[in-house]
């Protein structure tokens, strides 16, 4: 099958990108360096081109239903420290799952209105998903539609992104008002409840939303695929003054893993999708023992064995290459590693993992960068428990640990970074 | 990406199959990697080399360069033994994006078989094989 591209393949193009195959699509991989572009969204903004993510739409009086049985966070349940119920204007991760508890594709779930949900799922799976849902909907009255393809995606992601997106927007302090951590306004479609509630200063809809895939303060934004080079030539524009560049894949990869979000199929994928360190994404009691519902796969989770995730960093910034396995200090192969990237904003200085954006960096600090990324191990291990990572190559010690880049801003509060 | 007719290709130095590039210093070679390898690799923090007295065929694995995402193999030119490393390389790993073929070079051996460099690709050679490469 010939590549994928996306609305902006001919501008990644003309700025010289280096592009690659990803999920599909022939994406950039970096600008002009993969490095410069994974610095400047911890101090200033990098703009990724997402349009290879896919969209299913999810509406009907039964669509509440269907997703409260196929996704694995409780929809019922899922807002702030009360676990409240989603509401519109909200999103909420999570993970679609088999029967078995293995996952299908990770997603974030965008409540429109009490019976339409956006469905935002990885590059390629749209028609998988819906497929899943489709084939799941039984009784209920619900249409799921694949959006792949039909609109455009840009994700703002940097302490500057409310800043530029203030010089985008037609109206900035109405659409920032009330917008916390995975809040979104507006839409990208005129069949959307809330379309037209946030526009450009050129009248283009979005989809505005304080999401995103670096663990950074920022956006994403959804816009028509027609539309999306406009919206793109503006925040472009808008980022100029503020140290904006684009960035690539390579950057997007190296960030996410610091920030400890999982890649779908690589981190995450045909195994139980629990004993991992994204718990918020699974429907635990509040005393951790058992689910708030019953979902598709929770039989399975609940009662079946699984294999361990874990975030590691290492002491400098060389990693292995997959496949490579992980031993332990007896020297027995224990496991698998999953990611290993590095993350080149971070560095030890004493027993301490410090950031270039950390408010307290030591005098001197450059940030000479970590190896860090995911293990699966068989059984579980202590935090601070001292791995070795071996290819074929080279091996490296690593250390099992909670967080990994710390100081990440994705959730201040959008008037502290105006 | 550096288009074909960007990538800087010196004379005075020759090529492998694999974008290594030596050159010929009195009797010893000089080693690095091409400018259409160190764009290909994109930013370049780290460089593992061998140690001095280190001995290798041509074709051997001499060590690796890694940037954010991969780790890639380097591959020499010509057989001998390591006399000098670029030091240099440890702290500022860059100047083999910045400058491949002068302070970015890798290794100095002392060849073997010299005649080996002779069957190394002078530069249009090398084009020609880099313009194959990208129909």
């Amino acid at each position: 099958m010939a590549p994928m591209t996306t609305p902006l393949y001919s501008w990644h193009r003309q700025q010289g990108a280096r592009m690659a195959l990803f999920g599909g699509y022939e994406m950039p991989l970096w600008y002009a360096s993969a490095k410069d572009e994974h610095l400047a969204v911890l101090t200033h903004a990098g703009v990724f081109d997402t349009s290879h993510m896919a969209v299913v739409l999810v509406e009907g009086p039964g669509a509440f239903e269907l997703l409260q049985f196929c996704f694995t966070n409780d929809l019922a349940a899922c807002l702030g420290p009360r676990q409240t119920p989603l509401k519109p204007g909200r999103a909420v991760y999570g993970a679609f799952l088999t029967p078995e508890g293995h996952v299908i594709d990770d997603a974030i779930v965008f409540m429109l209105a009490g019976d339409a949900f956006l469905v935002v799922v990885n590059a390629g799976m749209g028609q998988r998903v819906a497929t899943h849902l489709d084939r799941h909907r039984q009784h209920r009255d619900v249409r799921v539609k694949d959006l792949s393809g039909q609109f455009g995606k840009m994700d703002v992601q940097g302490p500057m992104a409310a800043r530029m997106m203030r010089d985008v927007l037609a109206d900035p302090e109405q659409v920032f008002d009330a917008m916390p951590y995975f809040a979104f306004k507006g839409g990208f479609s005129a069949t959307m409840p809330s379309c037209g509630s946030v526009v450009t200063r050129d009248g283009v809809p979005l989809l505005l939303s304080r999401t995103g895939y670096t663990g950074e303060f920022g956006f994403e934004i959804f816009t028509s695929a027609e539309t999306i080079i406009n919206v793109w030539e503006a925040v472009m524009a808008a980022g100029a003054k503020h140290g904006a560049i684009p960035c690539g894949l390579a950057a997007r990869d190296s960030l996410r893993a610091g920030a400890v979000l999982p890649l779908s199929h690589q981190d995450i994928g045909d195994w139980p999708f629990c004993h991992h360190p994204w718990p918020f994404a699974l429907p635990y009691t509040p005393a951790q023992k058992g689910f708030t519902k019953t979902f598709l796969g929770s039989t399975a989770l609940e009662t079946g064995s699984a294999p361990y995730t874990y975030p590691f960093i290492g002491y400098d910034l060389r990693k292995v290459t997959l496949p490579a396995k992980v031993r332990d200090a007896a020297d027995r192969v224990i496991g698998d590693v999953l990611t290993c990237v590095t993350d080149m904003a971070i560095e030890w200085h004493g027993e301490r993992v410090f950031s270039i954006s950390s408010p307290d960096v030591p005098e001197g600090f450059t940030g000479g960068g970590l190896c860090c990324g995911f293990v699966r191990v068989a059984d579980p291990l202590p935090l601070d428990t001292r791995i070795t990572l071996k290819d074929k190559r080279r091996q490296i010690e690593v250390r099992i640990v909670a967080d990994i880049r710390p100081d990440r801003t994705a959730r201040q509060p959008i008037h502290t970074m105006l | 990406m550096k288009e074909l007719s960007e990538v800087n290709l010196p004379e005075d130095v020759r090529y492998t199959k694999d974008h290594e590039w030596a050159r010929k210093n009195g009797g010893t070679f000089q080693i690095g990697i091409s400018d259409f390898a160190q764009d290909q690799l994109g930013d370049i923090v780290f460089v593992e080399l061998p140690e001095v007295g280190d001995r290798f065929e041509s074709g051997d694995e001499f060590g690796t360069v890694e940037s954010v995402k991969a780790v890639s193999e380097l591959f020499m030119p010509l057989g001998g033994e390591v006399v000098t490393i670029n030091a240099a390389l440890e702290d500022a790993p860059e100047l083999v994006n910045n400058l491949p073929y002068t302070e970015g070079w890798m290794l100095e051996i002392k060849a073997s078989d010299p005649s080996e460099y002779d069957q190394m690709m002078d530069r249009a050679a090398y084009l020609d094989m880099l313009k194959g490469l990208e129909e």
